[in-house]
């Protein structure tokens, strides 16, 4: 922070920041309105739904929780998601080291793949990977899940990381490979630590997508014990007549973990991101 | 032996292309296969030839889907993408807020798919919906409108709420390219007198390349498959005016279990956003290198 | 005393124990449970349908089957059921509507039932349905009425003591209703507006429903469905709804929302709708016909879903026991109960309240039409187009009703 900042730039760097909050909290309105109405009773809702709840109502909360296996299910959520966080980072940056470092042919190909998996419409891999599932014996189980929904996200991954590969100088390549470092070494040690924003990115992206996906869980898992919380909050809802008193409780219950879970992983993304930052 | 050495970095490579094979190669090459027939999704599939795709092409609401489609891209992309480089270009001088906000502008995109279209429902409701009820507060009744309920509103009031669900990935990834532009460059710009304006287009912008690249290039790409909310919000309508292909596709699987004419419009949806994703890339690749 | 003799006789004595030890563990082996893999679009919290009593209920009376129930909305059972029956991985017994049934037994997926004991018993109507060349793969579960939901405080209050089962009584309700400035009827595009056209259009002659199904005779021109839709035209004339403003309205959510405010006078819906309204404490509705040119007017019955077994199973008795619970009156009648829905079995008991008296006059004085999609006498893809078309029509009613119908044909010639 820069402190040689007159009291004019500060005044006006207040102001912004109080417009700029401003703004957002009103693109924020529907959350805020989702959040209230989770704590109306029915007849509140029905009878004036712009309005403040009269009182907080945990009525619906109870309903809800007492139908949805929460707990267990917020858990299985988290790890599913985590796991996947970790492995398509992992794998994505990988791959596209060599990706971005060398443009013959063959990562022209590679890329146009990649480029396929990521325009693929959702509803083509359905079948196909409960086949081959069921083949290899993953079906309802949590490695088969995290499986399928790396695979699902890797493409993001990979073109993402060859793009931010591709902004780092690659003199410090040059410089670490005249110290006789092995391409794995300079992955590991160089360039993996500066794709710190990126990864962070990433895995916020690949965390959104995979905690709301529910096709897939539903399609492999049967075992309710290993479902995840968006399926509980379906299996709640229901899909044809929509509720309001069950709804909204039950999506601040699916989305609340999430948002914990980013609010965690934002303090370790400023740190990583200010770490990175010394190149 | 030197020139496999060569290749030896490609290992890397490996564990990707083995997932993405089985994942999505084989599922594609499946779907291509299926397309030619009049499969159901179970029991046995008989070969049709071209016949699917001869109804697609001599359809006029398939074509009408294409221009549907194309049209909500141009929009969402457009709009989020200056939106996203809006909130960026703001909090990346305002340190203070800025995590605070980031984390503010994801919480649309945790919403679930139902959440967000409930909730814009009742947003968009001619029956006094929040946006009605506010333009009427604020003396704007004239402009009150049935906005999803209205075919010439309609793809437009479906397009704000999709960006408004995802305008926080954009202004995330501009903030990461941000974070990847030089502090100095930026003080030095400013020691020399230079307008915050002209910071921006001539510094900020430029190095911003690859971010603009990645995001216009994601956000295309997801939103012509996007089809959950167009599914809860409209279902395709008032009669079809915001019938996207991805409609097309749900319908014909699950409304009227016709698996093989699902797989010849998912294969034409495939073709159409290749040349479209790698024409952009192309372009703004290039754009890339240039600057 | 350890002498030879004891000990053999010890030994003999031990190992005759272990043998009777091991023989009742075989025996109680063949006790065992069997488990019933259960799915259905019913039975949670929102559409519970009594399934949760009525599986307890089975379970109590058969202790060797275990029931292992699952809850799966109708749209993801597209989407997870046909991989798993493709991949030999169905469950035991499935919840389907006929266009499943159809799609799963033509690909030789479901196991032809056992007619014995039901099939006697069902109404004409069902029976037919429901049959497939020889065999009949679902046991039917339920019919369930689709109407018109009148708000009878609103109408009260200008002076109408029973619902409109006619065109005229409609028009005039309406007239009335919006003089006291109430919104008289939610006719939307995707579900209402349909329901009403194709009540109309078959009231005259339910049995030509097949013949427009199978392209036969064409919409196009035919004088019903132009009554019906010109009804539609006339309809806004009398100020029951302004086009435009009603046809995009959603139909499952913003509409319910609004009838159950009290918003809204009428709106044509389904019966499962009943439960939702009824938690309403000021709403005082009942379900009545859909306003037809007939007097009863048109009662217009849904055959919603049944049960079937899959050809796959490995626990065949198990499920037939579980399917023919179902067929018992006593137990059906609680789901029927629970759903507000008519019994398919010409013996069964309904399950309607009181407030759905006008509905089932309606019914027992000649004025019931089958849907014909629930039914298969229509394409499913045509119900589609019908929403659409119709969403279209409202919003621009000078059309040409032929123009409507046309969109119709062309579907069925799709086929």
């Amino acid at each position: 922070m820069s402190v040689h900042m007159s009291a004019s730039r500060r005044a006006g760097t207040w102001l912004l920041s109080t417009g700029v909050l401003i703004l957002v909290g009103i693109m924020l309105l529907p959350v805020a309105f989702m959040v209230a109405m989770s704590f109306k009773t029915g007849a509140e809702m029905a009878a004036d739904p712009l309005g403040l709840p009269g009182g907080i109502f945990f009525g619906n909360y109870e309903n809800a929780l007492s139908k949805m296996t929460y707990v267990r299910s917020v858990l299985n959520s988290i790890g599913v998601t985590l796991s996947v966080a970790v492995l398509v980072s992992f794998i994505g940056a990988l791959a596209a080291y060599p990706l971005a470092r060398r443009t013959n042919r063959l990562s022209r190909a590679l890329v146009l793949i990649v480029a396929l998996g990521l325009s693929t419409p959702n509803f083509v891999t359905i079948t196909p990977i409960y086949v081959i599932f069921r083949q290899i014996g993953l079906l309802d189980t949590y490695l088969g899940l995290i499986l399928a929904f790396t695979a699902l996200n890797l493409p993001l991954a990979v073109f993402f990381y060859t793009s931010f590969i591709r902004s780092i100088p690659a003199e410090l390549d040059e410089a670490a490979r005249l110290d006789n470092c092995s391409d794995f070494q300079i992955f590991w040690y160089i360039i993996r630590p500066l794709l710190g924003p990126a990864t962070a990115t990433l895995s916020l992206f690949v965390m959104l997508m995979v905690w709301n996906d529910f096709t897939y869980p539903l399609l492999l898992l049967t075992d309710e014990s290993k479902f995840t919380v968006m399926i509980s909050v379906y299996r709640f809802i229901g899909n044809h007549t929509i509720s309001p008193e069950d709804l909204f409780p039950a999506a601040v219950l699916g989305s609340l973990p999430l948002l914990l879970l980013f609010l965690f992983f934002q303090r370790r993304i400023v740190a990583g991101v200010t770490a990175g930052a010394v190149k | 032996m030197q020139r496999l050495a060569k290749y030896k970095i490609y290992l890397f490579v490996l564990p990707a292309v083995i997932v993405l094979g089985a994942f999505f190669i084989y599922p594609i090459l499946l779907t291509a296969k299926l397309s030619f027939t009049d499969f159901t999704g179970v029991g046995v599939a008989n070969n049709v030839g071209w016949k699917n795709y001869e109804r697609i092409f001599t359809r006029s609401r398939y074509v009408d889907a294409l221009k549907v489609t194309l049209f909500f891209t141009l929009i969402v992309v457009v709009i989020q993408t200056a939106s996203g480089l809006f909130f960026a270009s703001l909090l990346n001088r305002l340190h203070s807020i800025r995590n605070l906000c980031r984390a503010a502008l994801f919480l649309p995109a945790m919403m679930s798919f139902v959440i967000v279209g409930y909730v814009w429902q009742f947003i968009y409701s001619p029956f006094n919906g929040g946006l009605n009820a506010l333009l009427a507060g604020i003396g704007l009744e004239s402009l009150q409108n049935n906005w999803i309920g209205d075919p010439d509103t309609a793809l437009f009031a479906l397009a704000f709420a999709h960006i408004w669900m995802f305008v926080g990935y954009t202004t995330a990834i501009f903030l990461a390219g941000y974070a990847g532009i030089p502090q100095e460059l930026d003080e030095a710009a400013r020691i020399e007198g230079t307008s915050a304006w002209q910071r921006f287009r001539h510094i900020e912008i430029p190095l911003l390349a690859p971010s603009f690249t990645i995001n216009i290039v994601l956000s295309t790409i997801g939103t012509l498959k996007t089809f959950e909310l167009p599914f809860i919000m409209t279902r395709g309508g008032p009669d079809g005016a915001t019938r996207t292909l991805s409609l097309h596709i749900i319908d014909s699987l699950f409304g009227k279990y016709k698996f093989g004419f699902a797989s010849a419009l998912s294969i034409v949806m495939l073709i159409l956003v290749i040349v479209v994703a790698y024409a952009q890339n192309r372009i703004l690749r290039s754009r890339e290198e240039q600057l | 005393m350890h002498t030879p003799k004891s000990r053999f006789l010890r030994s003999l004595i031990s190992r005759l124990i272990t043998g009777a030890i091991v023989l009742m563990g075989l025996s109680t082996a063949s006790l065992a449970t069997v488990t019933l893999e259960v799915t259905a679009w019913k039975g949670n919290d929102t559409e519970p349908a009594a399934l949760p009593e009525l599986i307890e209920r089975f379970e109590a009376a058969n202790p060797d089957i275990s029931i292992d129930f699952s809850y799966i909305s109708r749209s993801d059972t597209d989407i997870v059921l046909p991989p798993r029956l493709q991949g030999g991985e169905a469950p035991d017994v499935m919840m389907a509507d006929m266009p499943l049934v159809k799609i799963w037994s033509d690909a030789g997926l479901l196991a032809p039932l056992d007619k014995d004991g039901w099939y006697d018993r069902l109404t004409d109507q069902i029976s037919q349905a429901i049959t497939l060349g020889d065999n009949v793969y679902v046991m039917p579960l339920e019919v369930i009425g689709m109407g018109n939901f009148v708000n009878m405080g609103l109408l009260n209050a200008v002076g109408i003591d029973a619902p409109p089962t006619t065109i005229d009584a409609l028009k005039d309700a309406c007239q009335k209703l919006s003089a006291a400035g109430t919104q008289p009827l939610l006719l939307a595009g995707g579900f209402p507006a349909p329901l009403f056209a194709i009540a109309n259009g078959l009231e005259a002659d339910p049995a030509d429903a097949g013949a427009l199904g199978s392209g036969a005779t064409t919409f196009e021109g035919n004088d019903a469905f132009m009554g019906a839709l010109n009804h539609v035209k006339d309809l806004q004339q009398a100020g029951c709804f302004d086009g435009e403003t009603i046809a995009g309205v959603d139909p499952w959510s913003t509409a319910l929302s609004e009838f159950k405010a009290g918003n809204f006078a009428m709106m044509p819906q389904g019966a499962w709708n009943i439960q939702n309204f009824s938690s309403a404490p000021e709403l005082d509705f009942v379900f009545a016909p859909l306003p037809s040119s007939k007097d009863t007017g048109v009662a217009l019955d849904l055959f919603g879903f049944g049960w079937v077994i899959s050809a796959q199973t490995e626990q065949a008795e198990a499920a037939k026991t579980f399917v023919d619970f179902f067929t018992d009156d006593a137990n059906l009648k609680e789901l029927l109960k629970a759903e507000s829905a008519y019994s398919p079995f010409s013996d069964g008991t309904h399950g309607m309240a009181s407030l759905a008296a006008p509905y089932d006059a309606a019914r027992e004085n000649g004025g019931t039409v089958m849907f014909p999609f629930g039914v298969l006498t229509w394409p499913k893809a045509l119900e589609g187009e019908i929403f659409d078309s119709m969403t279209g029509f409202l919003l621009d009613l000078d059309k040409d009703a032929n123009d409507v119908l046309s969109r119709w044909d062309e579907i069925i010639e799709d086929q």
